[in-house]
């Protein structure tokens, strides 16, 4: 159905006129004797609906099934006429419910059977619904703006219902001719107004009400047009529940409704609570929903019965046990909300409130033989029930290759654990409209943006990371992708890298992979040139993103022990030169596919080991062994290190130089700017810096 | 989307064409070499589409049923048979049958028809189908349109001077309707090429004013992450398989890597199957996590990915298109609005994960979670005026359960304009006051007689007593003061 369809705008329009005052005789007993009480009591007297109780019982329950099953978009605008008009609510979405409604009925009572009868007309409410219809609603509006120059695209349709006493044909004919006349006045006064619309489609529903007992005045009379613009019909109703069927009938067909009977829904019995009965529950939902069965003409052999008044047929369909959990995913083709025709009996209310627990009920369709085959699906969904379509044809896409057979199948390593955790940082949740961040990005550019951001380096299998599979990273890992830093969280990172120097110090293993390599893998110092550099391409992908960032970097940058790239290049023996020229470059990279380069220098580094085991000791004193300089203020500062300590194997040259070193550095205090240089390169004025904040003295060495 | 080649083997199709400087065709040589071209190109580039060849002249037969085996549809092309007249009415009738049988009413299904173009000649002929159309009765309608949703190709073997088109002709259908869609995966700067299998059809919506066929986009933008329990069975337009393609660097595709199980494996298939893919990570977190990505296919338009496993347990990315919009599940509300759920002050699933910010609850409650009043049925009635009685005998223990159930016929009544029944009531708790047992609580006479004489008041209308956000309220008695308001 589309939006400004004839069912946009209800306008509701109830006589209130005195003659409504009448009694519809069909008789309520009220007083139920039990049994065990009845010696000797007179029933109290049976109760009767007046015209007007009928009337409005009947339009509150046409109400309240479009409030359920379309809680947006489709308005009812309520009227109520004597000798004035009382308009009970207006087009405004806040407007449509039934509470507001009952209370503003409360507040008209019920029409006075000694008010003048001349004065009183529906007429009155007929004008007003005219008018009401040619008012703009909200989603008129909206389209209006949105659309600017095809704004004249919008279509101003709807529909009036009248509920009525008439006295004759020749009334009902002088009721249609008073809605033609003033639709054409209001067409006039539209057209110039920017609040209103001409109304280019209305139908006109007379719903005539007389007593039980009564021969009808009015005779029914299908839709006729009585002009391009208005079409009328005229229904010849009994009080009572001939007027809640016709009601019930009309709704379904201005709504594009259809009707479910839920079949052997298993209850527990009031009295006897072991024994369980079967019950039957019919919905009304969105005709879409038997979609299926309409077009493959299966309405009837699905189980559909006419009932009643003949108009109206229902689908039966079966409750289904075992019930389904709320984690498998169906395949479901249409989701439409139900409202209960009954809603408030005991069947009803057990299956409505089952459901709005959060239990879903799979629903067979009843077949005389074969297999069993499920088609719907009843779930609710924050307090609303929805009647799924489910797929029970053959998939087209049955028997797929497995994903493990395509790209990327054979690759076992991937991080899925980690990027299940990712997964969870980001899921979405919903944001109030008014909330936009400064840049004015909606919340879900919002994520996309964080997505980006968390995305910048993130190796996919656990051999192509070390810092990822390092507990002692985490801390780091997980603030640096952040949009924005605090001071504390610079402060966590500075000292999850004063973590990493820790362990460089006690020379801790590091979890690197030696997937591909024969033997041990890179020697430690070599790892943890590795895990550096990788972090280094971490912290560097982030670098943009604010100044706390930056810093982080820089403490990384002070802290590590990489050897300066000048010297590496003299010392480097000529034959791999262009070789290691490239990784280096590739190091630098960072900006794009970043993350590739470690593992290819891994590579690297243990093709070179392998084929080189022979020249061990001149590898020593290649770029990627550690480079004293940087080494001698640390064991400086951290006093105590005997090199004897260190783990793993360290080869003599090294244990010489240490020692070497170690000595001389005893012997005289270092340049503070060579203490804290970075690849032997200091920063001059740095206490400009300072000035402003903190800076790269956090490992405090340059204090001093 | 299955396909149904519907050839058309009338003795017409045997007619020759003449090319000069060359042998003699005839129009049935010309569609095999068609649709042998059709056939090959889906073998290798849209292999898991489902394909049907049916031949039709008076009379239809089904010669292959749907199948992937394009070796048995090539098969069959190949040893075709001339039968009598065209009778095209009959042919759509059978195709209609066979899809239906097969794929069901919701099932998007394609039509090749192949012929001459020869409408056929007295009775079943095009010309009689058409001229009868409109004096059919309900189950003899013509066949078009399809109940189900589908596409009708003709490919018209015709006349001569188009014989050089045939080539041209096939290779636009295999262009327009079985060119493989390739698309890029992307969630941040991870990134995967992919295949998405079935095309997704350009979608219209008749909702808007101005309708325009909205197209899914080849750049596929994950926005973020949400729980299965969450998103719910939600329902969807179409669905489709994610394949993960290697591009080479020239850009040109080197293949799904598996969609072939009777090739044999080619070094750059195991390569590729050997390099770490975005869509097997994502596939194999989203299954472990029971979690959907959502993904955006275009402006206003959403899809979700998913792992999904057949019967054989071999499992597979999947992708669901939602209806188009910038609101397509209720439960999760306008999805311009989600955002990471980090930015929230609080975290909206809880520090336990034990909490969920979905679904999303309606302003107003449906009725059904109201407990609204309806007295159409005598019975609805005569069950509120029963409890109200049955509460009336356990005075004054069930004081509060009476008092809101009165409450709730009163404001019933009120707004129903059925002050009889008020009075009706009221008499009917008078009369529980005389029959009360001499145990009986002194409490529940006064409460009885106070809620009847309230009733009363109220269905005299006298704005007083008869507002509809007026309460009864319980009366204070000397007896414990029974409604709980204790006094001192």
């Amino acid at each position: 159905m589309r939006i400004f369809s004839v069912s946009h705008k209800t306008a509701f329009v109830v006589d209130h006129c005195p003659y409504m005052a009448e009694p519809s005789r069909q008789l309520i007993e009220c007083d139920m004797l039990t049994k065990s009480r009845s010696q000797g009591v007179i029933p109290l007297a049976p109760v009767s609906k007046c015209l007007w109780t009928c009337a409005i019982e009947c339009s509150m329950e046409y109400c309240r099934i479009v409030y359920d099953v379309y809680p947006t978009k489709k308005l009812v605008n309520y009227i109520v006429s004597d000798s004035e008009v009382h308009i009970l609510n207006s087009w405004k979405q806040e407007d449509q419910n039934t509470q507001q409604l009952m209370t503003a009925l409360a507040a008209v009572g019920p029409p006075n059977p000694r008010q003048d009868p001349e004065c009183c007309s529906v007429l009155h409410g007929l004008v007003a619904a005219v008018e009401s219809l040619c008012k703009i609603t909200e989603y008129q509006h909206e389209s209006r703006t949105t659309l600017m120059d095809t704004a004249d695209k919008v279509a101003n349709r709807g529909r009036i219902i009248c509920l009525t006493n008439a006295k004759s044909d020749t009334h009902v004919r002088m009721l249609e001719d008073c809605v033609l006349e003033t639709i054409q006045e209001q067409n006039k006064r539209a057209a110039g107004s920017d609040r209103l619309m001409p109304i280019q489609q209305c139908e006109l529903v007379l719903v005539h009400i007389y007593p039980q007992g009564d021969e009808t005045l009015v005779s029914d009379r299908q839709k006729k047009e009585l002009s391009s613009v208005l079409s009328s019909e005229v229904h010849s109703v009994r009080a009572g529940r001939y007027l809640a069927c016709k009601l019930n009938v009309l709704v379904q067909q201005h709504f594009d409704l259809a009707s479910t009977t839920i079949t052997n829904i298993p209850m527990k019995e009031e009295q006897h609570a072991n024994t369980s009965a079967n019950y039957d529950v019919e919905l009304l939902h969105h005709r879409d929903a038997h979609m299926e069965f309409i077009k493959s003409g299966d309405l009837h052999m699905a189980g559909s019965t006419s009932r009643d008044s003949g108009l109206k047929e229902t689908v039966t369909l079966k409750w289904c046990t075992p019930r389904t959990n709320s984690v498998e995913l169906h395949y479901c083709t249409g989701a439409y909300r139900i409202s209960p025709v009954d809603v408030n009996s005991r069947p009803s209310s057990c299956l409505t409130n089952f459901l709005l627990n959060g239990r879903s009920v799979l629903l067979e369709q009843p077949r005389k033989s074969g297999s069993k085959v499920i088609s719907h699906m009843l779930s609710s969904h924050g307090g609303e029930i929805f009647l799924h379509v489910l797929n029970s044809t053959r998939s087209t896409l049955e028997d797929p290759p497995s994903i493990s057979e395509g790209c990327g199948g054979r690759v076992t390593d991937y991080r899925i654990t980690d990027f299940g955790e990712f997964m969870r940082e980001n899921r979405l949740t919903p944001f109030p409209e008014s909330m936009v961040d400064a840049a004015c990005r909606t919340p879900v550019e919002r994520a996309k943006s964080q997505l980006e951001r968390h995305t910048r380096y993130w190796p996919m299998i656990i051999s192509q990371t070390t810092i990822f599979n390092m507990q002692a990273v985490v801390p780091l890992a997980n603030l640096i992708v952040k949009d924005t830093l605090t001071d504390e969280d610079v402060l966590t990172c500075q000292k999850t890298v004063y973590n990493l120097v820790d362990m460089e110090r006690k020379s801790d293993p590091l979890p690197i992979s030696t997937v591909g390599s024969r033997g041990k893998g890179p020697k430690r110092d070599e790892q943890y040139r590795i895990m550096w550099n990788e972090l280094e391409t971490l912290v560097k992908a982030h670098v943009g993103t604010s100044e706390r960032h930056q810093r982080v970097l820089d403490c990384i940058s002070a802290c590590r022990s990489k050897p300066p790239e000048e010297e590496e290049r003299k010392k480097r023996g000529r034959k791999r030169e262009d070789k290691e020229d490239k990784t280096e470059k590739n190091g630098k990279d960072t900006e794009e596919k970043g993350w590739t380069t470690d593992s290819e220098r891994l590579k690297g580094v243990m093709e070179r080991e392998k084929d080189e085991q022979s020249e061990c000791e001149i590898i020593k004193d290649s770029p990627d062994s550690p480079e004293p300089l940087n080494k001698k203020p640390r064991l400086d500062t951290e006093e105590q290190q005997p090199p004897e300590k260190s783990k793993g194997p360290v080869s003599l040259l090294t244990l010489w130089t240490n020692r070497i070193t170690q000595a001389n550095s005893r012997k005289h205090q270092e340049f503070a700017g060579r203490l804290s240089s970075v690849n032997n390169k200091a920063e001059l004025y740095q206490h400009l810096k300072e000035e402003n904040g903190m800076d790269v003295h956090e490992n405090g060495k340059a204090t001093r | 989307m299955p396909t149904v080649v519907l050839m058309d083997s009338s003795l017409s199709m045997t007619r020759p064409v003449s090319v000069e400087g060359s042998e003699e065709f005839q129009r049935k040589n010309l569609a095999v070499h068609g649709l042998t071209m059709l056939f090959e190109h889906m073998a290798t580039n849209y292999r898991l589409e489902f394909t049907s060849l049916v031949t039709f002249s008076s009379l239809w037969e089904l010669m292959v049923p749907f199948t992937r085996d394009y070796n048995t549809l090539q098969e069959a092309l190949n040893n075709l048979e001339d039968y009598d007249k065209t009778c095209l009415e009959a042919a759509l009738q059978g195709v209609s049958n066979i899809v239906q049988q097969e794929w069901g009413t919701s099932c998007p299904c394609q039509v090749v028809l192949v012929t001459d173009g020869a409408l056929g000649i007295g009775r079943g002929s095009l010309r009689h189908s058409l001229q009868t159309v409109k004096q059919r009765v309900e189950d003899k309608k013509f066949p078009l349109p399809f109940p189900f949703p589908s596409k009708l190709y003709v490919m018209c073997i015709a006349n001569a001077e188009e014989v050089l088109y045939i080539n041209n002709s096939f290779s636009q259908l295999i262009d327009q309707a079985y060119s493989p869609f390739h698309a890029v995966l992307r969630c941040g700067n991870l990134t995967s090429d992919v295949q998405v299998f079935p095309r997704p059809e350009p979608v219209t919506i008749d909702e808007e004013v101005d309708p325009m066929p909205r197209t899914v986009q080849t750049d596929l933008e994950i926005v973020g992450f949400i729980e299965i329990g969450d998103i719910s069975s939600p329902p969807v337009l179409s669905r489709h398989l994610v394949l993960p393609i290697a591009v080479n660097k020239e850009g040109d595709e080197i293949g799904t890597g598996a969609t072939d199980d009777t090739e044999e494996e080619t070094p750059t298939n195991q390569m590729a199957g050997k390099s770490p893919n975005f869509c097997v990570l994502l596939h194999g977190s989203l299954k472990v996590e029971g979690m959907v990505a959502l993904v955006q296919l275009g402006p206003d338009w959403f899809g979700m990915l998913y792992s999904q496993a057949d019967s054989k347990k071999k499992s597979n990315l999947m992708m669901s298109l939602f209806e188009p919009g910038s609101e397509p599940l209720p439960w999760l509300g306008r999805i311009s609005q989600l955002g990471p759920a980090s930015d929230a002050a609080e975290n909206p699933y809880g520090e336990d994960d034990s909490k969920s910010p979905f679904p999303i609850q309606p302003k107003n409650k449906r009725s059904y979670a109201q407990n609204v009043t309806v007295w159409i049925k005598a019975s609805g009635l005569q069950t509120d005026v029963q409890k109200i009685l049955r509460n009336a005998r356990k005075l004054p223990e069930k004081t509060q359960t009476f008092y809101k159930e009165l409450n709730r016929l009163r404001k019933a009544a009120l707004a129903f304009g059925f002050w009889e029944l008020l009075k009706s009531v009221a008499e009917l708790l008078e009369r529980e006051c005389t029959l009360l047992p001499d145990s009986a609580h002194p409490d529940a006479a006064f409460q009885l007689s106070h809620a009847a004489q309230q009733l009363k008041l109220a269905s005299s209308g006298d704005s007083k007593y008869a507002a509809y956000e007026h309460n009864i309220t319980p009366m204070l008695t000397d007896f414990s003061g029974g409604g709980g308001a204790d006094r001192i």
